[in-house]
């Protein structure tokens, strides 16, 4: 096998998993984009999304395509109950406690796993199959391909949204200044609800299609870090941020675990997060504000 | 005059006597203490549920029997949570409030090296935890430690005395996870690899939690290896491994360590963890050949215990039988007295936990056997006899 083969089929890989990553990052986006919250929660929440799968595909026996839309809007349902009965009455607050809230939130999370599905690592009922995916000559992993183009068809959706749907421009004005928005007519509140059922909705979904990968486990939130770094590095509050950083993280995790060993991945990845915080702190395409805690 | 007789004046005289020898006689029999710092909660949580089963259930049958000596051993423990400082501080409070504390179970390499120190200085208590990690096995430095089976670097000596003779020169592939779990038998492989005619033809490490495995995959179809051997993982991300090798229709056997052996975690995995290999110290909870301690776990728990169980129940056996090994020659019990008592441990019938009888030379037992998984019966089958690394 010729190298330039070999090093088409690693970017391939590195592209497919950095579109989860893009996903995952979506989910922070979205929340932080309406309502200016770091929701640290979001690598649980995606957890969450993956034993809801499992509960209803292996524990309910639930056809497929039944149990991902449950398990999206399961997904949804707890973004809509941690806004109403926490986030919102934390307005006014200030956003380090916010950002605590989320970081316990995540422990709160971990533990009612824990609790209902026990300790154990799990493994969910495939729907992806299991031929083998080959662009001509080169392989590519049939769950990787998969999730890069269901992360890309649902960010392309998310930014049609945003530019034509009232829902999405209501979302972009509430963003842009709540008092403003406010006095269009926009009704705030609802503007903040819909944004974290969406944002914990695509946080399920991308736990789902990791969960395919790498199984379910009460620690599978800890991708939500990697997510948070893509974030940081795509800004905070820019949809197609997140789409490009994700990839571009997941290019650079495949080229450097490849070519110098698994070992330096992170350290390359953190590498840029350390980079971008230093040059560019609000990130590649998010807004040039920066929000001290 | 007061009507109290001689009679009744000895009776009374008898039950003081017996009233203030009391607390001494209580003393004497005092319960032993096992301390235990483990992880009830966190990453490593699965394991320390079902080691906390294996340890109380042997302790019950221990004490049905009469305990040690006429004490009843008990178990005291706390959640860690996998956490170093926690671990920590479980032992000092658990020390603090046991005074009887001769046995102590830890959850981590990072305990077990943090702790050694202190355990050093008070000379009190013996210990073994879920690590199996190779340096633990140093009876220099880790004087009052020991690990109830092979270390990890045994492990892999096991695994690759096996492949040598199933398939001499095979050519193999190391695929360790980027931790110091996963680092740990990475130099004394290749050393051993050598030595038996093997040839390690790429080394893979992955990142601490990594998911998605496609580009290892395809390092992994370049080495074309006969095995590849896993450490630092328990499920994640082996069975992507697996299904994108099988993809890419290598034809190399999977194989791994202890901590990725139990069956019920590759039950949900489906057909392609079929024949899935690898090292196992113990018997497994379904295993059919004659072992009436196994016998006794089924009528306690009718209901399959994970490979965790096994490693809590043999650890509390191996450090009650020091225990009581010492008592019997009238020693107390420091860690230095129940260290060597230990180590007079020889073709030890452990009731079938572990199919031969086993020594305890220094700070480990060499001993495992080589399991394959069958999808079709979702059990790990024996497919090798025992392998001791002390012959």
């Amino acid at each position: 096998m010729s190298d330039l083969l070999f090093f088409i089929e690693v970017s391939l890989a590195g592209l497919g998993s950095g579109a989860l990553l893009s996903l995952t990052a979506l989910a922070f986006v979205l929340i932080y984009k309406a309502t200016r919250v770091i929701n640290l929660a979001v690598g649980e929440t995606l957890m969450m999304g993956g034993y809801f799968f499992f509960a209803l595909a292996a524990g309910m026996s639930l056809p497929v395509w039944v149990a991902i839309p449950l398990a999206i809007a399961g997904g949804g349902l707890i973004g809509a109950i941690v806004e109403r009965g926490i986030i919102r009455r934390m307005l006014g607050e200030s956003p380090i406690s916010v950002f605590m809230v989320t970081v316990g939130l995540g422990s709160v999370l971990v533990g009612l796993v824990e609790f209902i599905w026990g300790t154990d690592p799990r493994s969910l009922p495939d729907f992806m199959g299991s031929a083998p995916i080959f662009l001509g000559e080169v392989y590519v992993s049939r769950k990787i391909a998969i999730s890069f183009v269901v992360a890309a068809v649902v960010i392309a959706i998310f930014l049609i949204l945003f530019r034509y749907w009232r829902g999405g421009v209501a979302l972009r004005a509430t963003a842009t200044d709540q008092a403003a928005a406010y006095s269009c007519g926009i009704n705030v509140p609802g503007v903040f609800s819909l944004a974290w059922i969406i944002g914990c909705g695509t946080a399920a979904g991308a736990g789902m299609l990791l969960g395919q990968i790498g199984g379910i486990a009460p620690t599978m939130g800890a991708f939500g870090l990697s997510a948070l770094v893509v974030v940081i590095v795509g800004g905070l509050d820019s949809v197609a941020g997140a789409l490009i950083a994700g990839l571009f993280i997941g290019l650079v995790e495949a080229w450097t675990g490849t070519y110098l060993g698994g070992e330096y991945k992170l350290v390359f990845t953190f590498g840029i997060l350390i980079l971008m915080l230093m040059i560019r702190p609000y990130g590649l395409f998010g807004t040039t504000e920066i929000e001290r805690l | 005059m007061s009507g109290i007789t001689k009679r009744t004046l000895l009776a009374l005289a008898a039950s003081s006597a017996l009233a203030f020898s009391a607390p001494a006689f209580a003393q004497d029999k005092e319960d032993i203490v096992i301390g235990g710092s483990i992880p009830l909660t966190g990453v490593f949580a699965f394991a320390g549920v079902a080691i906390e089963a294996g340890i109380q259930d042997y302790l019950k049958i221990l004490n049905e029997q009469g305990g040690i000596d006429g004490r009843q051993v008990r178990l005291a423990y706390e959640d860690t949570g996998y956490q170093v400082d926690q671990s920590v501080a479980v032992f000092n409070k658990l020390t603090s409030q046991n005074e009887n504390m001769h046995l102590y179970y830890g959850d981590s390499t990072a305990f077990s090296r943090t702790i050694n120190p202190e355990l050093i200085r008070r000379n009190a208590m013996i210990m073994a935890g879920a690590s199996f990690a190779s340096e633990i096995n140093d009876p220099e430095n880790f004087p009052y430690q020991f690990i109830a089976g092979p270390d990890y670097s045994e492990m892999f000596s096991i695994l690759l005395e096996y492949i040598a003779k199933e398939k001499p020169g095979a050519r193999i592939v190391t695929v360790n996870s980027d931790s110091e779990f996963g680092r740990d038998p990475i130099e004394s492989t290749r050393a051993r690899a050598a030595e038996l005619g093997l040839e390690i033809v790429e080394e893979i490490i992955t990142p601490p939690g990594a998911v998605d495995v496609s580009t290892e995959v395809l390092k992994l179809r370049r080495a074309r290896p006969d095995y590849t051997l896993f450490h630092g993982y328990i499920l994640a991300p082996l069975p992507e491994f697996m299904t994108q090798a099988k993809q890419l229709g290598l034809e190399t056997k999977f194989m791994g360590t202890f901590w990725s052996m139990d069956s019920s975690i590759w039950a949900d995995v489906g057909e392609v963890a079929d024949g899935f290999m690898g090292v196992m110290p113990y018997r497994y909870y379904y295993d059919e050949e004659d072992a009436p301690m196994l016998d006794r776990i089924r009528q306690m728990r009718p209901e399959y215990q994970a490979t965790g169980y096994m490693q809590g129940f043999l650890t509390a056996m191996l450090m009650t039988e020091a225990a009581k090994r010492t008592l019997a020659a009238g020693n107390e019990l420091t860690a230095e007295n129940l260290k060597a008592s230990l180590n007079t441990i020889e073709d030890f019938d452990t009731g079938g936990i572990i199919g031969v009888p086993i020594s305890v030379p220094g700070n480990t037992v060499p001993v495992g056997r080589i399991y394959q998984y069958d999808a079709a019966d979702k059990r790990m089958e024996p497919v090798s006899d025992w392998i001791s690394l002390q012959e």
